[in-house]
């Protein structure tokens, strides 16, 4: 076990060499423990917490007594309870979204609320093979025995089999599709059968899986209709109103602030509303009050770039400025989150400083910082 | 036995319109109660009409019409579904025997007042609409505070969802008596005081009868006002009601539609979600599984994926979801929920299927013939029986062969019908042509109830109203168009005594007419009349003389109306000339046609007339075959020539050319007209002309434009002269390398020593 990194611990003399980022469960441990104490509610077996204690820690309350669970997820709580629902009838839970809609920040959260451990996790790649799916071999173990149980390399999905835990498998759509196939066995039957030893591995009470699926490269390997039946799917929106977007950046920038231990001023509310602002607009294809039309890049312009942005500028704001973060801070992050197509996004990007940045007078700074980068 | 003693003797139960938890503890209560008589709220006026809802044949979703007797458009709906409680009154009532009235305020006294748009569709003072939104909408603030977003879902949560609510009518009524008193006293607004003040007159009477078991059931708003407990003195009530004024209203009883129970109908019944309401009022126990099969099943009709394995998935889901957020009972917010996240895979698309058909539901009721109809409605329903063109509030293509009687008579009545301006049909785009066939997108809206009355006042038989109406029509029409449009209709309605005025009323218009391009424009509809004639079989000699006359008109005055145009009305000249064209054409009589031949080419050399039409008319002569190339192709050298203005010439040109381009491609001729033309031009008129012809050609399409230029080649190659000069180029188009590569093969296949390469 890792030391739980809160920032405290983390700037102390004595401490180690530390993560960079800190697993849910560790970082949030204390309100996990918390949580937990005041549960009382009924819990699916190997449940940490109960389905109602889960959906608090991701939503977020506020105890009569002034303790308080941050909000994990800002946006419809309906979705969230979709989400835990399905975990506790033991469905499998594929959460679909456009990039930087939280899906894998939703997963993390919800395996550490359920079974306190977020790590039994397989990345998806154009690369995943089936081992790291069911299984592999210590070959020299294998040449060594033979086969045998203890010649044989457990998957993290395996793992979380073995334990009553939730697995999480990460672009669930970038690996392929033969290869996808192979966790049908695993969500219908609830075992692996590993006919090299003619044994089989069966699921504790509590396993269960969450993948994560971008919406935007579904063509890329599409869920074969058996793999799709096995899933229950909540599809996680952009943020619905920019006061909801505001705030989800205001708190992420904050956290990571913190986590990166950037010796700067927090991002003033202003900036990143006016950061929040672009993007929606570019996003949406218009203005907020609906008045001008604007051309669409080609990159998604979602939360998650919105807060790298507000992160790069804290931290140049620290490096090389006096602190506090500034239009030219931003400006760098921007450009660079709106231009992916050197021509096309470029275009687009001109078009949008000029015709809507411009006009605005509050914008000043921030429109000639990007007119000079761009 | 008025008085305070008759508090035991009268349960009022205030229940949500269209609220099927309402609805079945109301049933319960009234059979525990068993009362001597019910007592509704609704319109006193239609109480004759009450025991219609006894008939087998009436069949809800239907709704009570209250209309004013001189104007129908001034009308009330009250809408009642199988799952309203008032209908569950009205049946309980008609089954144990016991008299049933309505004690609203009559509609004879609120149709009767001038307030702005009594009969408008959306601000409709309809008592089902304004029910739960009564002043600053008290529910709405109790919802709030329970955590839900409106009124009517905290409602559906707290009253509606429940099945175990027999004793709920007393606590609703004493949380609208908060309510009530919370929002400012007792008084709310004046015109709810009158028609409590009314309900609780009659109430009295009721009593003052004999009848000493008083059932009433009132929305619940209005339940503390009639508590006996709360009454006001019987004089109070009366010097309320004295004095207002009154007309004259009729009612009956007309079918309605699931769609018009929802908001988005107009009416604002309010209730979202009139399918799910039928489906907790019919299936009790196991509305959840019967609800997710329900929307499996059509899922599956629709081709989707919806095994019975993911409704049992959902279903687990969906009770997962109840417990988790601490509901008694799933809710349609579940089971939506539920759906999206098992059946559709986060796909919003097949939701909407959903929601149209299962949430809210295509339904259309019936009313039995015995309730009272106005002559034209009878004819109406008689002939849809006869015709076999049942009313469905759903969307229908229907396909007419006009050569058969049935699908003749069919397509009359429906174009009758567009003439009385009830579209209950509309024409829809039939992919194969053919004047013998007809497609129709059929839908019944409850709304054509109302025209159908309003309609009555033309005639008691549909024939004989809409011919009144067209009748009435041809003489109010302002232009000739209008009227040749008109004439058009009739003729499809099949009404010769309406086509007859119709063409009095063409002739006498016409002969007024000065416009040209009106006249040019009633030519083209005509025409058609007269085409269509032989499919329908009417008789449309009588056209032929009114042709005859507007032909003569039209050919005299084209040159003048031709004449000092600006570009934009001799643009809508142009148009009105080559329509008027093409309607002449198709007719082909040779007399009318070598009138307007001989105007054509009279337009042709009209100097005054717009260049653009000019070009049009030689145009038009040289396709017609009225004027000899000779003269054409010196009309067009001068109008091109230096001489003229360029702006002009351009023009001229565009006239000429107008949607010349496949004609260029196809037509041998007339390509070499314009190719012998071009040819001829000297060396330095080409060249001014080109810009101009450059203009004209950059309208025509690019692969037009290209298939020209391929054209123009091709007819080049052999005018050079030398075939065998063609077969070189032919051939040096080859890449000799790779023909090599294919000859060493195709040499091997056959068995030839390959030639070695040189």
């Amino acid at each position: 076990m890792k030391p739980a990194p809160t920032v405290e611990k983390r700037r102390s003399a004595d401490a180690p060499r530390e993560t960079l980022r800190g697993h849910a469960e560790d970082v949030f441990a204390a309100e996990l423990a918390e949580l937990a104490k005041r549960d009382h509610k009924p819990r699916p077996p190997s449940w940490r917490l109960s389905p109602w204690a889960t959906a608090s820690y991701i939503m977020g309350e506020t105890f009569d007594d002034g303790f308080t669970i941050t909000p994990k997820y800002i946006g419809n709580r309906r979705l969230i309870e979709v989400a835990i629902a399905t975990l506790a009838t033991d469905r499998a839970l594929l959460l679909l979204g456009v990039p930087g809609t939280a899906k894998s920040w939703v997963s993390e959260h919800l395996a550490a609320a359920v079974s306190g451990d977020s790590k039994l996790l397989v990345q998806g790649t154009a690369g995943t093979s089936e081992e790291s799916i069911r299984y592999g071999w210590n070959y020299a173990r294998l040449i060594a025995e033979g086969p045998s149980p203890s010649a044989l390399t457990a998957s993290p999905i395996i793992l979380a089999m073995r334990e009553g835990k939730i697995a999480r498998v990460e672009e669930l759509t970038r690996i392929p599709s033969d290869i996808q196939d192979s966790l049908i066995t695993i969500l219908s039957e609830k075992a692996l059968p590993i006919p090299e030893l003619n044994i089989e591995i069966a699921a504790h009470k509590g396993f269960n899986l969450i993948a994560t699926a971008n919406s935007r490269d579904r063509g890329v390997n599409e869920l074969s209709s058996a793999l799709k039946r096995r899933f229950n799917t909540v599809v996680l929106p952009t943020p619905e109103t920019a006061e909801e977007e505001i705030e989800i950046v205001k708190l992420r920038v904050a956290s990571l602030a913190g986590s990166l231990e950037v010796p700067a001023e927090p991002a003033g509310l202003e900036e990143i509303r006016r950061v929040v602002t672009i993007f929606r607009e570019l996003r949406s294809g218009e203005t907020e009050d609906g008045k001008v039309r604007i051309k669409q890049p080609s990159a998604t312009m979602s939360t998650a770039e919105a807060i790298s942005v507000m992160t790069q500028g804290l931290s140049l704001a620290a490096h090389f400025g006096d602190g506090s973060i500034k239009a030219a801070d931003l400006a760098a992050g921007l450009t660079g989150a709106v231009v992916k197509d050197p021509v096309a996004d470029r275009v687009v990007w001109l078009e949008y400083l000029e015709t809507v940045a411009k006009p605005r007078a509050s914008w000043r700074d921030l429109y000639r910082a990007c007119r000079e980068i761009a | 036995m008025a008085g305070a003693k008759s508090g035991e003797s009268v349960r009022v139960f205030g229940v949500r319109h269209h609220g099927p938890g309402s609805a079945r503890a109301l049933v319960g209560a009234l059979q525990a109660m068993a009362p001597s008589a019910v007592l509704i709220e609704g319109p006193p006026d239609a109480n004759d009409l009450i025991a219609l809802a006894g008939d087998d044949a009436m069949v809800p979703p239907i709704a009570l019409l209250v209309h004013q007797s001189e104007n129908p458009a001034k009308a009330v709906f009250y809408p009642f579904a199988e799952f309203s409680p008032e209908w569950c009154a009205i049946r309980y009532a008609h089954a144990s025997g016991v008299p049933a009235a309505f004690i609203d305020l009559p509609q004879a006294h609120r149709l009767s007042a001038t307030e702005p748009d009594a009969g408008g569709e959306a601000n409709d003072p309809d008592t089902h609409a304004n029910e739960p939104r009564t002043p600053r909408d008290p529910l709405d603030i109790m919802a709030r505070a329970a955590g839900h977003d409106d009124s009517e879902s905290w409602w559906d949560h707290v009253v509606e969802s429940r099945r175990d609510s027999a004793d709920a009518f007393a606590a609703i009524s004493e949380l609208m008596h908060e309510a009530r008193s919370s929002i400012g006293g007792e008084a709310p607004d004046a015109f709810n005081n009158l028609r409590e003040a009314h309900m609780r007159r009659s109430m009295r009477e009721w009593l003052a009868r004999g009848h000493d078991r008083l059932a009433v059931v009132c929305g619940a708003w209005h339940a503390p006002a009639l508590e006996p407990a709360c009454w006001p003195t019987a004089k109070a009530d009366a010097d309320l009601l004295k004095g207002l004024a009154k007309v004259k209203v009729a009612c009956t009883w007309i079918p309605w539609t699931h769609g018009r129970l929802t908001r988005s109908g107009g009416y604002g019944a309010g209730i979202r979600s009139p399918g799910w309401y039928e489906h907790l009022w019919l299936y009790g126990s196991d509305v959840c599984d019967r609800w997710l099969t329900s929307a499996a099943r059509l899922l599956r009709a629709e081709g989707l994926e919806a095994s019975s394995g993911s409704v049992i998935e959902a279903a687990r889901l969906v009770r997962a979801l109840a417990a988790l957020r601490s509901s008694p009972r799933p809710g349609l917010g579940e089971l939506s929920e539920a759906i999206r996240a098992v059946f559709t895979a986060g796909e919003t698309a097949p939701l909407e299927l959903i929601e149209r058909k299962l949430i809210v539901g295509e339904r259309l009721g019936r009313v039995p013939e015995s309730a009272p109809m106005v002559p034209l409605q009878r004819d109406l329903s008689k002939l849809q029986k006869s015709l076999r063109l049942a009313p469905s509030a759903a969307q229908t293509i229907k396909a007419l062969d006009l050569r058969e009687a049935t699908d003749r008579a069919r397509s009359v009545l429906l174009h009758r019908l567009l003439l009385l301006e009830i579209a209950w049909g509309e024409i829809a785009d039939l992919s194969g042509k053919g004047t013998f066939k007809e497609a129709w997108t059929l839908e019944w809206r409850p709304e054509f109830s109302v025209d159908v009355i309003e309609a009555s006042i033309w005639g008691s038989t549909v024939e004989e109203a809409a011919a009144a109406k067209a009748r009435d029509a041809c003489l109010s029409a302002k232009t000739l168009a209008k009227l040749c449009d008109l004439i058009e209709r009739i003729l499809l309605a099949d009404l010769p005594p309406a086509l007859q005025s119709a063409l009095e009323s063409l002739a006498a218009r016409s002969a007024a007419e000065c416009d040209a391009a009106e006249l040019l424009d009633s030519l083209g509809p005509l025409v058609n009349v007269t085409r269509y004639g032989d499919v329908r079989k009417t008789d449309v000699s009588m056209i032929a003389g009114v042709l005859d006359g507007i032909v003569d008109r039209a050919t005299i005055g084209l040159v003048g109306a031709c004449s000092a145009l600006d570009d934009s009305a001799a643009e809508a000249m142009f148009a009105s000339v080559n329509k008027a064209n093409s309607a002449l054409r198709l007719l082909g009589e040779a007399d009318k046609l070598e009138r307007w031949n001989g105007a054509i080419l009279d337009l042709a050399r009209t100097r005054s007339a717009h260049a653009k039409l000019r070009g049009g008319a030689v145009r038009i002569a040289l396709d017609g075959e009225a004027m000899e190339r000779d003269l054409a192709e010196r009309l067009l050298s001068a109008e091109v020539s230096t001489g003229s203005e360029p702006v002009h010439a351009a023009a001229w040109l565009e006239g000429f050319l107008h949607r010349g381009g496949a004609l260029l491609c196809h037509d041998d001729s007339f390509f070499g007209f314009i190719d012998r033309w071009l040819a001829g031009l000297s060396e330095t008129t080409f060249e001014s002309t080109l810009p101009l012809l450059r203009r004209t050609f950059s309208d025509f399409e690019s692969s037009i434009r290209l298939r020209l230029g391929e054209k123009a080649r091709e007819l080049a190659g052999p005018s050079a002269g030398a075939s065998s000069a063609g077969e070189a180029g032919e051939l040096r188009r080859f890449n000799r390398e790779r023909a090599r590569k294919a000859e060493a093969a195709v040499a091997l296949m056959l068995g030839l020593d390959p030639e070695p390469a040189p």
